[in-house]
């Protein structure tokens, strides 16, 4: 699951489009106007409904569209990776990155990558897990 | 609940990777769904026009379009919505072209994710709200703050242009700095000549009477938004009538109070009733209450007055005033100043005699300056050795780290003038580098590097500069090497050439108008290339030395850059279009807690205390929604961005 910026993300995404590259068909990209509009709820959302990765993209850090809410997102994201290691979910499912509009191949080798490095992980499995720790209480 | 589904093959572009009938199997049993329509090219012209019919015909509740991306295509398809009569919010596109067909080579898959990504539209739209677009009236007037170059220039385009103008000026002559130079780099022009085709028109010229002119000035308080400012605007007594004054002058040196003249930085006395200086426009003399006698000791001096030949030109009583002004725009022209010299200690400046700034040469070397254009050290008698320190307190991180790109132009036009005031006289430039760009700026350069009366000395750290007084001689300019062996530079007169900086009255608007500033203090772009005259609050506009360094034909151009800004953006006749894509608190949810105010940097979150909540100013809200996510008790809606509708997006994407 991705979460795009309008500005630069979802750009660099029509770009690796244009350029006809190839990107894992696992991803699900949904455009927000701005990275600051992600909720943290938006990302538990998405891995209650089985997203085994979640991946917020936006513009670089100082070419914000919106100025600065892209710092806004990264503190969040910080924040929300404490939460997600209580959970149980590993931080390599929900990661934080910059794309510029630009970047058409970063955006395919980015979204590539990241679902390499999700699959050693295997399914989230947020059933289980909870019934793991429902068996320690 | 009816949705139309609109899904074009784009050519081959689509229909090679993505299998549209087995698209439309899977979406026909979802819930809502309405229509299915395959269309070759949805964008041109055929496609709008039947695609208008058709949902004028069928009158589905939402639409959803499946096509290429949002970023190309959706204002066409909500304009051919709203030409059917419909709601154009009540759409929805997937990016199946960019993001699914061309980067998918296997077409099962294609079609899969397709599918699941129509779906989750489909439960999106259905959520979807008819917004509108608001209108609102707004007033075309202009306050422009600062009456320097930039200033000026845009208040003339401005009242040329048919609309009112409040020229705000905190001196009381205009002109800003360079009506105080002697010579302007390039080309040598005197700064008053330069000035006066544009101050000439701004006072008598065939459009004046649209500009209001408050000199002795300032902005006290700005209320409102884009379109719709109220300013209040507090004016100093002047305590000489504009109207009765003749400029005769027999008031002048009947004063019998002298202080230093700020005009020349002190390097001369004024008397209390003085000019700024002579040519300063308008042309009229004014009192300084903080040396006057009658406010200093001696209520009952009327020597002025009785000197006066014009019965009531010289108002005691003057207490000055407050106006307030309607205006749509702000265009802030402030300007800078100079970076404090005295941060430098080695350099003396302030504690030796005979080290100046580069703006009090240009006083002494401007014929209605202090010594009437001669170049005199402070016992009189002329230098005749001159060091031009460069690059003071520029390029360093312990100062400010920037090149401000006008100084070497400026000292070398010192140098060009030293010739000319003092020939012979030995000048040596010391540089950390020079910047003199652009077509003209090599001349004075070329010029100063051929006299045989110039040298140039390069130093790397400015701390290994130091200014030391040799008594009577003069000053010595010691250059330390990183070695540890010196060199000695004699000179008996110096000028330090420092960093532009804000100036005190950007800082000050900046504040007032909560636009933010960058590290500098400079205010700052929108964006840096594209949209430099623009502040991040919509309708703060700038030009000139208040948004970074510059010259004065960057200033001026800034200056019609931001004048075609605001006269494209407030047109007479013409309301504003408010997008409804905005943030909206719900009052009754709202705790109070002001979180959202401060993450809006386009300071679009108010607090009002008697709803007890938060409100978005949808002028100035761009919809970014990062308000929307902080609230932490979901009060703030983000128009066409719900958490509902994302939500449904999510649900469905994954599904």
């Amino acid at each position: 699951m991705g979460f795009l910026c309008n500005w630069c993300s979802y750009a660099g995404a029509d770009k690796a489009g244009t350029a006809q590259l190839q990107v894992p068909p696992n991803l699900s990209a949904i455009r927000v106007m701005c990275t600051g509009r992600v909720d943290p709820q938006f990302v538990l959302k998405a891995f209650r409904e089985g997203a085994d990765g979640v991946v917020i993209l936006g513009c670089h850090l100082g070419d914000c569209h919106y100025k600065e809410q892209n710092y806004r997102a990264l503190q969040r994201h910080r924040i929300l990776l404490a939460m997600l290691r209580q959970l149980g979910i590993e931080e390599e499912r929900c990661r934080l990155d910059f794309v510029s509009a630009a970047e058409g191949e970063g955006f395919a080798r980015l979204v590539t990558g990241m679902v390499e490095a999700i699959k050693p992980l295997g399914p989230l499995d947020l059933a289980a897990d909870r019934h793991g720790s429902d068996q320690l209480t | 609940m009816r949705i139309g589904v609109y899904f074009c093959l784009c050519g081959p572009n689509i229909a090679e990777k993505i299998d549209s009938e087995a698209v439309r199997q899977a979406v026909e049993r979802l819930p809502g769904f309405g229509y299915y329509r395959t269309v070759e090219f949805l964008c041109s012209a055929v496609g709008t026009s039947a695609m208008e019919k058709d949902v004028r015909e069928n009158r589905p509740d939402r639409v959803v379009v499946a096509a290429c991306s949002v970023r190309d295509h959706e204002e066409t398809f909500r304009g051919v919505l709203a030409r059917a009569g419909m709601n154009p919010f009540l759409m929805q596109m997937v990016n199946v072209r960019e993001h699914i067909a061309w980067v998918t080579a296997d077409r099962e898959k294609a079609t899969e994710k397709a599918i699941r990504h129509l779906g989750a539209a489909m439960r999106r739209v259905a959520l979807h709200e008819p917004l509108e677009r608001r209108e609102i009236d707004v007033c075309t007037d202009v306050l422009v703050v600062g009456a320097g170059p930039a200033g000026l220039k845009a208040a003339l385009n401005f009242a040329e242009a048919g609309r009112k103008v409040c020229l705000v000026e905190k001196e009381p002559v205009l002109g800003g700095l360079p009506a105080r130079y002697e010579a302007m780099f390039p080309d040598m022009e005197c700064g008053p000549c330069v000035l006066e085709t544009v101050l000439g028109d701004v006072l008598h010229g065939p459009h004046a009477e649209r500009i209001e002119i408050l000199t002795l000035s300032s902005v006290a308080d700005v209320v409102g938004y884009y379109g719709n400012y109220t300013v209040t605007i507090r004016q100093s007594p002047r305590y000489i009538s504009p109207d009765l004054c003749i400029a005769c002058g027999e008031c002048i040196p009947v004063c019998p109070a002298v202080s230093g003249n700020p005009f020349n930085y002190g390097i001369n006395g004024r008397k209390a009733v003085d000019y700024a200086f002579q040519g300063g426009l308008p042309n009229l003399p004014f009192i300084d209450p903080e040396s006057c006698l009658r406010t200093t000791g001696n209520e009952d001096c009327r020597l002025c007055r009785e000197a006066c030949p014009v019965e009531g030109a010289v108002v005691y009583e003057d207490s000055g005033k407050q106006v307030t002004r309607q205006v749509g725009a702000i265009l802030v022209a402030t300007g800078a100043g100079l970076y404090d010299c005295s941060r430098l200690p080695n350099l003396g400046y302030g504690r030796l005699p005979d080290v100046f700034t580069s703006l009090e040469f240009e006083r002494i070397l401007a014929a209605n300056g202090p010594t009437g254009g001669a170049i005199r050290k402070t016992d009189g008698s002329p230098p005749k050795r001159i060091a031009i320190l460069h690059c003071v307190g520029s390029l360093d991180p312990r100062h400010k780290e920037y090149c401000s790109g006008v100084c070497c132009e400026t000292a070398f036009k010192f140098n060009r003038l030293v010739a000319h005031k003092l020939p012979g006289a030995e000048v040596t430039h010391f540089y950390k580098t020079f910047s003199v760009p652009g077509k003209r700026g090599y001349k004075l350069f070329g010029e100063a590097g051929a006299r045989a009366s110039t040298r140039f000395v390069r130093y790397d750290d400015i701390d290994r500069l130091e200014i030391r007084s040799d008594g009577s001689r003069g000053h010595h300019v010691v250059l330390t090497s990183p070695g540890g062996g010196s060199s000695v530079t004699e000179s008996d007169m110096v000028v330090l050439c420092p960093a532009l900086v804000p100036s005190e009255g950007t800082a000050r608007m900046a504040q007032m108008l909560e636009a933010a500033t960058d590290r500098f203090g400079f205010m700052e772009e929108l964006h840096g290339r594209m949209d430099s005259v623009r502040s991040k609050v919509r309708g703060i506009y700038m030009a000139g030395t208040c948004q970074a360094p510059m010259d004065t034909q960057k200033a001026v151009e800034q200056a019609l850059a931001a004048s075609g800004a605001i006269l494209a953006g407030l047109v007479p006749g013409r309301k504003l279009v408010i997008e409804p894509v905005t943030a909206l608190v719900d009052a009754e949810r709202c705790s109070a807690c002001r979180s959202c105010i401060p993450v809006c940097p386009y300071k679009a979150i108010s607090f009002d205390s008697e709803k007890d909540s938060a409100v978005v100013n949808s002028v100035l809200c761009v919809g970014c929604g990062t308000c929307v996510s902080t609230c932490p008790s979901g009060a703030i809606k983000g128009n066409h961005f719900t958490d509902e509708q994302v939500f449904a997006e999510i649900e469905g994407v994954l599904s």
